[in-house]
């Protein structure tokens, strides 16, 4: 009878501890879900008006050389394509042209055949060393800055604001790394550009990642007009391209090399659509299978050009007339020439590149990290596999934790009282 | 434990307790039985150390508690709301007035008739869905002036008092003549009142199709004509009223409401800039202090409601243009046309952005003059028909604009070993000025073609030399207070929804105030408005705006900074958990051990008390 009583007491305090976390979390889930919820999805008609461009090399370290040059190759490209310093929010996480086992002090090279310095004239890194961090790279992208960062540390764009975020370093399932230290989670970007989005702090925005499993970082995207192309989908590395036996290390990925690649064949006046630029990467040649994004972005992106991200083309409108407010007397006698003509329309034709549909698939020879063949490798990614499949993650850790409590409950009780008896 | 309290209660003589175990032995049980009251030390004990954790529980959640500062939610969506419903519009005045010049008798009845046609044609006219009008919330008055004496039709308060036969009094042939000096006086004689007002002289001489209409540079227009078909005058006082008064002749397809290029804390720098392309061909410069005094500070302080603006200006070297040109012979002058104009700004070798006045959310718009170097001079901008533009120079949206600047002679320097040194003339900065005005005019929207054609004929304008005209000034404002206040609403909506999104995130009393302030300075913005006083209203939400921004913008305000509940649960968790549950089993343990040997006490006490009995 006792023990009954006993069970009693202690399954209702169970159940009341239960109730209490998972209504706790579940708040927390709820308030979390209703902010996403709220968040206006106005579409405002707004043109388009300038470009930027922020860059961002995660990784530090001598051997992550490949990583800086990929970000200052990206640099040079969208400046030659006339993005102006100022609308271009450069971070690199270290500094390799001044690195110590650079054999070629100042300079970084993105080929081994050394024919273009990327660090030469007129590079301004905003960001440097130990500042590229999560917390900076968030406060960039939403405009919260102390009031002492300069302008030329901010992204000032607008609601006709066209930006191209690059990032390249280390990165995994649903994270980049930022410093070897800290990461930069796919809900903590995804937050971020839902938060520019309210702002109206941009009217497009293309995410190009290079890093493994860049796919699994726009996962929570859900503001419109984000593109989002990542070098390689969940599951996959994304690879370097070559190794400099001068310099050591490995100086180029093979998904900026690519772009960089297609990029050389274009000048400011050219208009390749955005699906030319998917369309070049090749899956057989990245080692990995670059994936896009674009149930977010409204336009066709056949019919979008490059330079929409890649370049800057400012729209412009001839001034018909001077205002004469100086000397008075002419005044009197208002020319009638109709003259109002405005700037034509630039774009008049875009030459849309078909996009080749066999892209997607991947090809088995090329995998090079081959399945793990032994058995306990088989059972582990079958796990791996279902874990992946659950799809309410908030339940199971909630779950989780009143199981940890119950658990904590029951091993406290059994001492304690296995401790009373035998005193 | 059982041993304890059964040794406790025995005081009874040995003889005795004999006696009394013998007689009791056969009803006592010692598993459902105990003879002394069970002890309530270690209850107690256990309840004083429970207790002591749970006095301690406020003292711990008040040490870790987050400090928000309250944000006043409800109003903010009040006043988001109440932008979002219904738009902004403001009370507009017009009056008409008809000088007859025939000293005919005015009838009131024709007065009526008149107010009724314009108020019918500008409904007609009128834009429904534009920020900062004014829809159906004006009122139209009438006065009939025959030098003599005057008839006036409704709402005709002091404010809008026409002084009988005041243009009689004028030689007004000769003054309509000088548009100048009849724009002067009729201010002279309307007061500065913000009323609209078209003054319509008839004159019985002429032929009946001339109608001259002219729009000062206050507020009020005056047409001269010879009064013979009704409708079309009052088309056309309708027109001037909701196309020029009211909407300001916004070029509508190009410039919206986003285009308003006052920064989000309300600065805008005017950067002026005097680019020399090559400057070892000439090197020009600039008095540029004279042209900021003289020319740049009346109309700055015209718009000083519309936004804070300062100057600033450089001379910079060495920045060719990075669009081609080609030598046109029918010119003779390198000519680059419409089509290259996106690429003219070379912004890898114009470093324009220079300024530290600017703050980090404030505008900058570049004014740029550019000196062609003397392979491409003179260089002009042609236009798609094949004309040679008349300005030379064109503006990009938000950014500013362009002029360029060709040298009088631009072979003068041909065998030249040094650059010549030259200023700018004080001719050439005059036409640029005037061109830069007319840019600036169309970054915030407006033309400065100095005419408006409308349905019913043509409109002169004539120019200020402030450089913005009053009704101008009023237009702008006007938008700019309806934009700002809707900017400040959906600001201060999408900051009180990540607030309340975070509910773990500190908000500090800085954020509290400024929120507060900037409700305050909407209040107050709209309060203006529905007075009809717009430029005050206009500054009021410039500072409603740029305080919800600095709320929104806080660095403070950053998701990332703020630990989720399962973070204090994972660091709370390892002090607390394993110590609370040994607190709680104990004083639950304690409790059965309790109530379990009352029982046995109160079953003890029922035997003895049959067997008494």
């Amino acid at each position: 009878m006792t023990n009954l009583k006993r069970d009693n007491f202690f399954s209702r305090f169970v159940l009341t501890l239960t109730v209490i976390t998972v209504s706790l979390s579940c708040s927390y889930v709820n308030l979390t879900h209703a902010a996403s919820s709220t968040s206006s999805s106005s579409s405002s008609s707004s043109v388009h008006t300038n470009n930027w461009a922020v860059l961002v090399c995660t990784s530090r370290f001598w051997f992550n050389y490949r990583h800086m040059a990929n970000t200052l190759s990206l640099y040079r490209t969208v400046k030659r394509l006339g993005i102006p310093d100022e609308r271009i929010i450069l971070m690199l996480a270290d500094d390799m042209a001044c690195n110590s086992r650079n054999k070629y002090p100042a300079q970084v090279f993105n080929n081994e055949n050394h024919w273009l310095n990327l660090y030469g004239d007129n590079v301004e890194v905003d960001y440097r060393g130990y500042e590229v961090t999560v917390e900076n790279f968030l406060r960039v992208l939403t405009g919260r800055h102390e009031n002492a960062v300069p302008r030329s540390k901010r992204l000032l764009s607008d609601e006709g604001s066209h930006i191209l975020l690059y990032m390249t370093g280390h990165g995994g399932d649903e994270f980049l790394k930022f410093q070897d230290s800290d990461e930069l989670q796919s809900h903590d970007l995804a937050d971020a550009v839902k938060q520019m989005k309210e702002k109206r702090r941009f009217k497009e925005l293309l995410i190009m990642v290079d890093t493994c499993q860049a796919a699994t970082l726009f996962s929570q995207l859900h503001s419109p007009g984000v593109l989002a192309i990542g070098s390689s989908m969940k599951g996959e590395n994304s690879y370097s391209h070559h190794l400099d036996s001068d310099i050591g290390v490995s100086v180029v990925d093979r998904f900026t090399f690519y772009t960089l690649a297609f990029f050389e064949r274009l000048n400011m006046y050219d208009n390749s659509s955005l699906s030319s630029l998917f369309g070049s990467f090749n899956p057989n040649l990245l080692l990995s299978t670059a994936y896009y994004r674009t149930d977010l972005y409204q336009q066709e992106v056949e019919k979008v050009p490059v330079t929409n991200f890649f370049g800057s083309v400012m729209k412009t409108i001839h001034t018909a007339s001077a205002y004469r407010f100086i000397s008075r007397k002419d005044s009197n006698q208002p020319q009638f020439d109709m003259s109002s003509h405005q700037s034509s329309d630039m774009n008049a034709q875009r030459i849309a590149t078909s996009s080749d549909p066999e892209k997607q698939v991947d090809d088995p020879d090329t995998n090079v990290v081959k399945k793990g063949t032994c058995p306990h490798a088989e059972v582990w990614d079958m796990m791996v596999d279902k874990f992946q499949s659950i799809k309410k993650v908030d339940i199971i850790v909630n779950y989780g934790l009143v199981g940890l409590l119950t658990l904590v409950a029951l091993s406290t009780w059994h001492s304690s009282s296995s401790s009373s008896s035998s005193s | 434990m059982a041993e304890i309290s059964e040794t406790m209660g025995t005081e009874l003589s040995p003889s005795e307790e004999n006696r009394k175990v013998n007689s009791e032995t056969s009803i006592f049980d010692h598993k459902t039985m105990r003879k002394t009251k069970p002890g309530l030390k270690r209850l107690t004990l256990t309840l004083t150390v429970l207790f002591s954790f749970l006095l301690g529980l406020p003292w711990l959640l008040k040490s870790v508690e987050i400090y928000r500062s309250p944000l006043p939610f409800r109003d903010i969506d009040s006043l988001s709301n109440e932008i979002d419903s219904n738009p902004f519009l403001y009370p507009c005045k017009f009056h008409v007035v008809v000088v007859n010049l025939d000293h005919s008798t005015p009838v009131k009845s024709n007065a009526e008739n008149l107010g009724f046609l314009v108020t019918n044609h500008m409904s007609r006219f009128a834009d429904a869905n534009s920020c900062g009008t004014c829809e159906n919330n004006y009122t139209v008055s009438v006065t009939l002036d025959s030098g003599n004496n005057c008839v006036q039709h409704q709402d005709a308060d002091s404010s809008t008092a026409w002084r009988c036969g005041a243009i009689t009094d004028f030689n007004y042939d000769q003054t309509l003549k000088n548009e100048e000096d009849f724009d002067d006086y009729l201010e002279s004689v309307l007061g500065r009142n913000r009323v609209y007002t078209v003054v319509v002289v008839n004159t019985n001489e002429g032929d009946d199709n001339r109608i001259r209409s002219v729009v000062g540079k206050y507020r009020h227009a005056w047409i001269v004509c010879k009064v013979s078909d009704m409708n079309l005058l009052t088309e056309k006082i309708a027109e001037i009223f909701i196309k020029i008064f009211v909407n300001g002749l916004k070029e509508q397809e190009s410039i919206q409401g986003e285009f308003i290029p006052a920064g989000a804390d309300g600065k805008i720098v005017l950067s002026f800039n005097l680019l020399n392309a090559n400057p070892r061909d000439w090197i020009y410069d600039w008095d540029f202090k004279e042209v900021d005094e003289k020319l740049l500070a009346p109309t700055l302080k015209a718009l000083s409601p519309i936004a804070n603006i300062s100057v600033e200006s450089q001379v910079l070297y060495h920045t060719p243009k990075s669009s081609y040109s080609y030598w046109d012979a029918e010119h003779e002058s390198h000519v680059f046309s419409t089509k290259d104009l996106p690429f003219f700004v070379n912004s890898n070798e114009w470093h324009l952005d220079t300024s530290i006045a600017a703050g980090g959310r404030s505008k900058i718009l570049q004014f740029v003059v550019y000196i062609p170097s003397a392979n491409e001079c003179p260089l002009r901008l042609q236009l798609p028909n094949g004309e040679i533009s008349v300005t030379n120079g064109f503006i990009s949206p938000t950014w500013g604009g362009v002029v360029v600047l060709n040298p009088p002679n631009c072979w003068e320097n041909e065998n030249g070993i040094h650059p010549l040194r030259r200023k700018v003339s004080p001719q050439e900065l005059n036409q640029i000025f005037e061109v830069f005005m007319g840019q600036l005019r169309q970054l915030f929207g407006l033309k400065s073609t100095g005419f408006y054609k409308g349905t019913s004929g043509t409109s002169v304008l004539l120019s200020s030399q402030r450089g913005f005209t009053e009704w101008e000034l009023d237009v702008l404002a006007r938008q700019h207070a309806c934009y700002n206040l809707r900017q400040c609403g959906a600001t201060l909506g999408s900051l009180s929804r990540l607030v309340q999104s975070l509910p773990r995130m500190i908000i500090k009393d800085e954020i509290g105030k400024q929120v507060k302030f900037s409700l305050e300075a909407a209040k107050l913005a709209q309060s203006n408005a529905s007075q009809g006083i717009y430029d005050a209203s206009a500054v009021n939400s410039r500072h409603a705006r740029s305080l919800a921004e600095d709320a929104f913008f806080h660095p403070s305000v950053m998701s990332v900074s703020y630990y989720s509940f399962e973070h204090n649960f994972a660091v709370y968790s390892p002090f607390f958990l394993p110590l609370s549950l040994h607190v709680i089993l104990a004083v639950v343990r304690e409790m059965k051990r309790y109530k379990q040997g009352s029982r046995k006490y109160n079953a003890w006490r029922a035997v003895t008390n049959q067997n008494s009995d």
